[in-house]
């Protein structure tokens, strides 16, 4: 079959939601259900036409050059030079397609039920969620570095406008500044970097930049710094340390924006990024040295560390959730700087793993972490509350909800066969075999497997918390609900029976088949393994079953099934069998301090209002009084200089008639005298 | 017309006399009528040049413009008189200096 044709028309993939967004944003209101239906339609044709694509490209339709590009001219330069706004197709971008389109569409669907109290917001609602699901299209189909960053900086709006939804609480409201200041840092670091690599290549098109013969010719100090800023682009947008404070505040917007947000979306854009930028980075490591590169690894393991501790005695499910995405993410840049890093020393094979496992991690996670959001979302919508403290016992009310989000735990955990275990573990084995050649990467290591371990712990410190043990207080009102049959619609349903609607279980139930089997799938039924089709350099010809021997052959593997285990049997005696008495511990005098350091976030939190509140503040007041004093003082004293001598001047209208005629008559006469000086320098006669 | 009787130099220092009288005679007298005449004064020293150089180049538009020069002093003293008349019935004065509030 030819594909062609059809990525010829791959630019209806981004258009078809900003259609819906156009639709939705200036007719929503005569919708009934205020733009839902246009919403799930366009982004579902828009998720069938990127699925068809992908698949195309995934099955090795592309053309011989392993991309597909196309382009118009936007901005034509002066010099002939053009800027261009163009699609750009290969593997790395199948994959995000079928991530971002899909996990897309199941939210839409999802906020039918889960926005259906918000009556007229709806329209808002489903407006900018069509723009953010286009943008972040766009960003995955640009074929240029500027193109990307416009869309780049799209996405930062639509996260700020959706984290804002519920704009009139003051939390949200300064949750969605957060996000959008935060996240802005990063921004200028990325437009330096592309500022820099324009400089050098004098073009952002990617096929331009990635020209072998063009990376040799640059510069490759200020090609290392040119990446170095634009990695700060991804740091800032995929919340990575030290800029990783923004997205645990984002969970002030609806349930589904933070899904969206963390499985699809937005913070994935930072790992597209880096794994876009790929062949710089290595080229860049392997002729002057990984220095990015294993900044990329450290900034992502420390990360995955930093965030999965605070993740472990948060009260609050969305954010146990959200430290997870933190988490998670810094596992890919890992992934992805250690195979920068093996791949610039030449180790191309597991150099080339470790890339594709970086890239595998981010397409299970997309689903297993949409899968969470959206259960934690159903959970919220039935109890209204997001503390797990108040939860408890909720299995009896919410069957289908508790299994799935089970099965998402287990995927997240890293246990086979679901899908996080079968890149996580190539995650670490490949750190692991870097871990030879650099002692940094060792140390990386030990974070990693102590980050699954914590994962594990804090996944199912969750799921028990929120829906075993004795019924907490929000339960209760449930219970009271059910069994007396307030709300019509629920009045039927028995004790044991789900109470979420069909609308939100669907989408779970897809989302939970594919935590289980996006993995498998990916090593099994795509022809050839995940490794052989999202690569960097070399495909990896190992076959299905002869990768599935070297994973379980290896003893790295056990181990960190093991930790994994024993994260899941440490939250299970601790939060269901009671036998940890976990209060006791975290009162204890030398846990206690470390205990309410985690609560704040390790300060990061203070850090950064200490810094918008003192530091910024104060240098505002310095500028404050310079505007004041400097900048009005001499506006103030120009206008007062003109007032003195006006003041002065006006003397000169005594109101005497004579002295104006005299005046007059004295102008005349010196008038007559110039004139006459005049004619005698240049020369006219005067004589009759 | 013998135009050689009289040297046309005469005709200016007298036009030159008249008009320098008549300046001191604005920028002195305070009587303000008496100011009126001396711009009369003034004018008429004009007319006279007018006269003169109409004759001396034998051209008649000068003793034109001298005429409606006339007519038009006559028509500005009246407007000027019937200024100072109602300032002299508002304010029973014609004196310029009393009249000196349009200032600062």
């Amino acid at each position: 079959m030819d594909f062609t044709s059809l990525y010829e028309v791959a630019w209806l993939v981004p258009l078809l939601p900003l259609i819906s967004f156009l639709i939705v944003g200036f007719f929503g209101k005569r919708f009934k259900d205020k733009g839902g239906m246009v919403a799930i339609g366009l982004v579902g044709a828009a998720m069938v036409l990127s699925l068809i694509i992908a698949y195309g490209a995934l099955t090795g339709n592309l053309p011989s050059e392993g991309y597909f590009e196309t382009s118009i001219e936007w901005v034509v330069l002066g010099s002939g030079f053009a800027f261009e706004l163009g699609i750009y197709i290969d593997t790395l971008t199948a994959v995000m397609l079928i991530v971002v389109s899909f996990v897309a569409t199941l939210v839409v669907i999802y906020s039918i039920g889960y926005m259906h109290e918000e009556g007229e917001r709806r329209r808002r609602y489903f407006t900018e969620i069509s723009l953010f699901v286009g943008v972040m299209l766009g960003l995955v189909l640009a074929n240029n570095f500027l193109e990307l960053f416009i869309f780049w900086e799209l996405v930062g709006l639509c996260s700020y406008l959706l984290i804002g939804f519920w704009f009139e609480r003051p939390s949200a409201a300064s949750a969605a500044k957060k996000a959008f200041l935060v996240t802005r840092i990063g921004d200028v670091m990325f437009m330096i970097g592309l500022i820099i690599v324009f400089n050098l290549f004098g073009s952002l098109t990617y096929t331009d930049v990635f020209n072998e013969v063009a990376m040799a010719n640059v510069d490759q100090t200020w090609l290392m710094w040119g990446l170095f800023f634009m990695f700060g682009g991804a740091i800032g947008k995929s919340a990575q340390f030290p800029l990783h404070d923004w997205l645990p505040d984002a969970m002030e917007g609806p349930t589904t924006v933070s899904a969206l947000i963390h499985a699809a979306t937005m913070v994935k854009a930072g790992v597209y990024l880096v794994a876009r930028m790929f062949p710089l980075l290595v080229f860049n490591g392997a002729v002057n040295g990984p220095n990015v590169l294993i900044f990329i690894a450290c900034i992502g393991g420390v990360t995955a560390f930093i965030a999965a501790t605070m993740a472990l005695n948060s009260p609050n499910i969305k954010r146990v959730l959200a430290y997870s995405t933190i988490s998670q993410l810094g596992y890919m840049f890992l992934a992805l700087g250690t195979g920068g890093y093996l791949l610039s020393q030449g180790e191309i094979e597991s150099g080339g793993l470790g890339y594709s496992a970086g890239m595998f991690h981010l397409m299970n996670h997309a689903f297993f972490k949409a899968l969470l959001f959206l259960s934690a979302g159903a959970v919220i919508h039935l109890v209204a509350t997001e503390e797990m403290r108040k939860m408890g016992g909720l299995r009896k009310y919410m069957p289908i909800t508790s299994l799935v989000m089970l099965i998402g735990a287990l995927s997240i955990a890293g246990i086979p066969p679901f899908s996080g275990f079968w890149s996580k573990d190539e995650i670490l084995a490949s750190v692991f075999e870097a871990g030879s050649m650099n002692g940094v990467f060792m140390l990386l290591y030990v974070l990693g497997i102590a980050t699954a371990f914590m994962t594990a712990f804090y996944m199912f410190r969750m799921w028990f918390m929120t829906f075993t043990g004795p019924e907490g207080e929000a339960t209760k009102t449930v219970a009271e609900r059910s069994s007396h049959g307030h709300d019509a619609h629920e009045h039927k349903k028995g004790r044991f029976s789900e109470h979420t609607p069909k609308v939100m279980t669907v989408p779970l139930i897809l989302l939970a088949v594919l935590a289980i089997f996006s993995g498998m799938a990916a090593l099994f039924f795509f022809g050839d393994t995940f490794y052989g089709v999202v690569y960097f350099d070399e495909p990896n010809h190992e076959t299905a079953l002869e990768l599935l021997e070297s994973i379980f052959t290896h003893a790295l593997t056990y181990l960190s099934i093991l930790v994994a285990v024993a994260g899941i049997l440490l939250a299970y005696f601790a939060y269901y069998k009671n036998k940890i008495d976990v209060k006791a511990i975290a009162n204890k005098p030398a846990v206690k301090p470390l205990y309410d350091m985690l609560l704040a976030r390790y300060g990061f939190t203070k850090g950064y209002n200490w810094i918008g509140e003192k530091a910024v503040y104060g240098f505002s007041l310095v500028l404050d009084k310079f505007d004041r004093f400097i900048i009005d003082g001499l506006i103030n004293g120009i206008g007062k200089v003109c007032m003195k001598t006006g003041k002065g001047l006006r003397k000169v209208q005594t109101g005497f008639v004579q002295t104006y005629a005299g005046v007059v008559v004295g102008g005349a006469v010196v008038m007559m005298l110039l004139m006459y000086l005049l004619m005698t320098v240049l020369g006219v006669d005067l004589s009759p | 017309m013998d135009t050689t009787s009289i040297p046309i130099n005469w005709f200016l220092m007298l036009s030159t006399a008249l008009f320098v009288v008549g300046v001191a005679g604005v920028l002195i007298k305070k009587n303000a009528i008496i100011i009126l005449m001396s711009i009369e004064l003034m004018l008429n020293a004009a007319n006279i040049n007018l006269v003169a150089f109409s004759v001396y180049n034998n051209d008649a538009s000068g003793q034109v413009m001298a005429l409606v020069s006339i007519g038009l002093a006559a028509a500005e003293v009246a407007l000027g008189l019937a200024i100072l008349l109602n300032l002299n019935k508002l304010r029973d004065t014609v004196n310029v200096d009393d009249l000196s509030i349009l200032r600062w």
